[in-house]
């Protein structure tokens, strides 16, 4: 038998008193790693990461950036990231399409557009609200009435506007005066006005109005402004869709007339956004539908020809009718797969806040969805022409809210397309739209 | 010893299920479940936009294609690309192989010209070709003004018109594929062949009939198997230039299956159209994949 | 091959209509990322620019990262291509030489891996990849991209393979080669231009897909070349100076890689071989 093993014989009651103690220790020190590893952890937890996913250009990432830095100066314990995932609408469609579908966790909140809350929320892609920012009728308040429609659905809010848009009805201010017209009222007007101004001219390629008529998505303003001018709806009183047929024959007829009478150009089926806005922006045009962004192009941008020659309207009228234009803009959501939705609620209450509204309003020039910011002085003056734009947006329609609205706007962009392009007649794509409804309805 | 051995010599049989696992391997991670997912989907009715899960339907959604009037129509004009770019690639490529192989002075040109339009993305080849095809800032109409016509054609906006550009332009893209592989068989054929054709006297079309095109055929329907089901699912360059329109003139069935799918959110009905689809080429093709297969 | 058409001036024209054909798309994006936007909306139509604008070229690079999109490009397309190459050339070898009873069936499945539209796999693979927690590393997309390319590498490998006379190697293996050193040593090399056909096949497939290289590699610093480009867009704008100006450089270093090696593959390294 060895030395140690004598030694430890002998000292046996020890040995149990050292192994006792060996094991007091390692609990100990297990004890306290296991508190150090509590409080590092709890650290970590208190220390959120939030992933914003937002899109492109359009959506102002640098603006974003700083209402995220102001957010993370009040709260400390997040840190958000900005994600982005597509261009335009249609490949962030794409993309969330895929990654909401399986059902991903890695984004917190989303920037989306107005059109798409009925729909998202309708696959459950978006966790509702009420729990964070209270009864709609309440939270929503605050808003301008197209957001606050479009936001709720069945009673539960899917997303909070984030900023505003709209159609408005930009014209060559200077041309206009020369010819001594007023501002045109109606559509007939409207096409005089044109009419007068194009001959006066006597440049064949001066176009009286510009309007969208490629399948994209503003195609379905292009068939409801007419529509909604008309007094008529895209859905009855309990929110079920209908079509009102003759209504939207009128509508479509409208704008071909206008094309008949050489005011539209003929190939207005090939016209997307950007294209009304360069040709405007070249002197070409003189009256344009176009979204809200358009008028800071028009003043600055840097081969623009008509700075200075821009006015802004309402726009017209079908004869008897009133005013109507499209609601655009985009949301904030917060994704039903989060792991953070108390805290992405809370950045999404902020964003969605009238400080930030202000801000983006002063600093990017971005349409508040707040109706206190257009009485706002500051904002009025940083922003002047917010106060003809206040006007517009006030009277917005927005595009219907449904779940298959990726249906709706299928059927509509593509067949009004078809019409523009005297592919279709009005009377078939009516039928061809109200069909399609129908279904849906069932 | 033996192993080694065995390694370095394996059997015919072990050697088949060495040389064929990778490929297995990657097609079972990849494409076999994303395949049977297909196939589950396609029995039930699975509409993301209703928030509710799958029903089960069994062959309803099949029924439901057969009587759909859009997937009929997205079927004829898939169909109708496929006769149209298959062989107008065929020839172009044909054509294109035959002058690369040329022995010009300066073969660089040719050959990069040849191979430049696979280095544009697809996407973007339909959108520079929209542009050309643009009514008022495209360069065919520009150039038919040049030439005296009155170069007012809205190309894209009228279908049959639509349709012609589309082919066009898939040819436009697509030759240079077709001409890649016939060319690399192209130069599988020995001078030695032609210069005793020659010398029999045998003239250019009979050297082309009698020795080019029987030993091009294996290259010819390994083109044509490939080329045919990517014509039937053609997808990016309708999306890009016409977007389906007007209306739905020109609509493919994979644009319908992605707009199923993606817009729609009906994630059912979408997988049963592209079972339909899968259905379609495998019928198409295999004619010529059996004549592959068997000519060992 | 032999020159069958007669009288050079009837081939410079033929040639000129290959080149043309080939080049005039390039050379129109060329021309029109020189220009500005405004000048895109002249009527008539312009070709060469009015005014010379290299501010395009500045835009390109300080507004995205081309150069790394265009580095994403190249690794996730010559990797997939790699692996394709080596994958397809095995099985193509099988299915030719071995004169297995069931090459038509494992023939048949290979290629109908093709015959399902892309957009069908994407959710199924994005899942698949964010369980291995792979998404936004090349892995994402090669091996894909791999697979997506696998049947018309096989097909064609399989093709020429069964067009080099079997008694070469019979000839090596009598001479001592076993049946793999004789696919090494005899086929591969004559079958070079069947690889390198396969070869560029799958590359260009894996530089043009878009539909997953958006969903699987969406951070910035992983992105391909199609989905980076359509970065320079907005919602409403489409400024076509600039893409232009992207896609030149996009398509500068292919082209260069395809002048390069298309001498290579031409310069008739298959003669030899078969000469004896």
């Amino acid at each position: 038998m060895g030395l140690e093993a004598q030694c430890w014989k002998r000292y046996d009651g020890k040995h149990d008193i050292i192994h006792g103690m060996k094991r007091l220790a390692l609990r100990g020190v297990l004890a306290a790693v296991l508190v150090l590893a509590g409080v590092a952890a709890g650290d970590a937890l208190a220390q959120t990461r939030l992933r914003v996913f937002a899109g492109g250009l359009s959506h102002r990432p640098e603006l974003i950036r700083k209402l995220f830095d102001q957010y993370h100066a009040a709260a400390p314990g997040v840190t958000i990231e900005i994600e982005t995932g597509g261009a335009t609408s249609e490949l962030q469609r794409q993309y969330l399409s895929t990654v909401l579908n399986a059902k991903d966790a890695s984004i917190d909140v989303f920037m989306i557009d107005i059109v798409n809350p009925a729909q998202y929320f309708g696959a459950g892609w978006l966790e509702p609200l009420n729990a964070y920012v209270g009864d709609p009728a309440v939270a929503m308040k605050p808003y301008l009435p197209a957001y606050a429609m479009a936001n709720v659905i069945d009673g539960r809010i899917a997303a909070l506007p984030a900023f505003a848009d709209a159609m408005f009805m930009y014209y060559r201010k200077d041309l206009l005066e020369k010819h001594l017209l007023a501002e045109p009222k109606t559509w007939d007007e409207l096409a005089a006005a044109a009419r007068k101004i194009q001959q006066g001219e006597g440049d064949p390629n001066l176009q009286g109005l510009s309007i969208q008529g490629a399948p994209i998505e503003g195609a379905v303003c292009t068939f409801l402004l007419p529509y909604w001018s008309q007094g008529k709806e895209l859905h009855d009183a309990s929110g079920k869709l209908t079509l009102d047929k003759a209504a939207a024959v009128k509508g479509l007829n409208v704008w071909l007339a206008l094309v008949d009478q050489g005011v539209i150009k003929r190939n207005v089926a090939e016209v997307k956004t950007s294209d009304t806005v360069n040709e405007f922006m070249a002197g070409q045009v003189v009256f344009a539908v176009n979204w809200g962004f358009a008028w800071d192009v028009f003043k600055k941008g840097k081969d623009s020809k008509v700075a200075g020659k821009v006015g802004v309207m309402p726009l017209p009228a079908v004869a008897g009718g009133k005013s109507a234009t499209c609601a655009g803009g985009w949301q904030w959501a917060v994704s039903a797969f989060s792991r953070n939705k108390a805290e992405a609620a809370r950045l999404v209450g902020f964003l969605a806040g009238p400080e930030a509204s202000k801000f983006l309003a002063m600093e990017g020039s971005l349409l508040p969805t707040h109706r206190g910011a257009y009485a706002d002085a500051d904002v009025i003056k940083a922003v002047p022409w917010l106060k003809d734009a206040a006007g517009v947006l006030a009277g917005a329609h927005g595009r219907p809210v449904s779940k298959d609205y990726g249906q709706v706007s299928d059927v509509i962009r593509t067949t009004t397309s078809a019409v523009m392009a005297r592919a279709k007649k009005p009377e078939e794509a009516v039928d061809e739209i109200a069909e399609r409804l129908r279904r849906l309805a069932r | 010893m033996r192993l080694a051995d065995r390694f370095r010599d394996p059997g015919d049989r072990a050697l088949a299920i060495l040389l064929l696992a990778p490929a297995f391997l990657l097609l079972a991670a990849i494409v076999v479940y994303p395949i049977m997912r297909l196939l589950w989907n396609s029995f039930f009715d699975l509409r993301l936009s209703g928030g509710a899960g799958p029903t089960f339907v069994g062959v309803e959604n099949y029924v439901l294609v057969l009587q759909d009037r859009d997937f009929w129509k997205a079927t004829a004009h898939t169909a109708l690309i496929t006769l149209v770019t298959v062989p107008g690639a065929l020839l172009a490529g044909l054509g294109l192989a035959m002058l690369a192989n040329l022995p010009f002075k300066r073969r660089w040109p040719v050959r990069l010209a040849l191979l430049l339009p696979w280095a544009l993305p697809m996407a973007f080849a339909g959108l520079i070709f929209a542009w050309f095809f643009h009514s008022e800032y495209g360069v065919v109409n520009d150039v038919a003004r040049r030439f005296g016509g009155d170069g007012q054609r809205m190309w894209l906006l009228q279908p049959n018109w639509a349709f012609a550009a589309i082919c066009l332009t898939i040819i436009w893209k697509t030759s240079s594929f077709m001409a890649l592989i016939l060319l690399a068989g192209l130069q599988t054929i020995p001078n030695s062949l032609y210069d005793a054709a020659e010398v029999d006297g045998a003239s250019k079309w009979q050297q082309f009939r009698r020795i080019t095109i029987p030993l091009l055929m294996p290259s010819i329907v390994v083109a044509l198997v490939f080329r045919t089901i990517a014509a039937l699912q053609t997808f990016d360059i309708p999306y890009t230039m016409t977007r389906g329109g007007p209306g739905d003139a020109t609509q493919t069935l994979a644009m319908l299956i992605h707009k199923t799918t993606i817009e729609y959110l009906d994630v059912g009905y979408g997988s049963t159209i592209a079972v339909f689809m899968f259905v379609l080429s495998l019928f198409v093709t295999s004619p010529y994949l059996r004549r592959i297969g068997s000519s060992a | 091959m032999k020159t069958w058409l007669e009288g050079g001036s009837l081939r410079l024209l033929a040639a000129a209509i290959v080149v043309v054909n080939g080049f005039f798309p390039a050379l129109w994006i060329l021309l029109t990322s020189l220009k500005s936007e405004a000048e895109l909306v002249s009527k008539p139509i312009t070709y060469l620019p009015r005014d010379v604008v290299l501010q395009n070229y500045v835009e390109v690079f300080t507004h995205q990262p081309l150069i790394r999109y265009l580095i994403n490009s190249f690794v996730v397309a010559a990797a997939s291509t790699l692996l394709c190459l080596v994958v397809a050339g095995c099985a193509a070898y099988a299915i030719a030489r071995l004169g297995l009873r069931r090459r038509q069936l494992i023939l048949t499945c290979i290629v109908a891996s093709s015959m399902f539209p892309p957009v069908t796999l994407l959710v199924p693979v994005f899942e698949t990849m964010r369980s291995l927690n792979l998404l936004n590393t090349y892995t994402a997309l090669v091996l894909p991209y791999t697979v997506l390319s696998l049947p018309v590498c096989t097909l064609v490998m399989t093709s020429h393979f069964q067009s080099i006379p079997k008694d070469l190697e019979n000839a090596a293996m009598i001479d001592g080669c076993t049946r793999w050193g004789a696919l090494w040593r005899i086929v591969v090399p004559l079958a070079a231009p069947g690889v390198f056909t396969a070869g560029v096949l799958s590359f260009v497939n894996a530089w043009d897909e878009f539909l997953l290289a958006l969903s699987l590699n969406a951070v910035a610093s992983m992105r391909t070349l199609p989905v980076g480009i359509a970065f320079y867009q907005g919602e409403f704008s489409f400024p076509w100076p600039v893409i232009s100006a992207a896609l030149v450089v996009a398509i500068v270093p292919v082209a260069v890689l395809i002048a390069i090696f298309q001498e290579r593959v031409t310069s008739g390294f298959t003669h030899g071989a078969l000469r004896g």
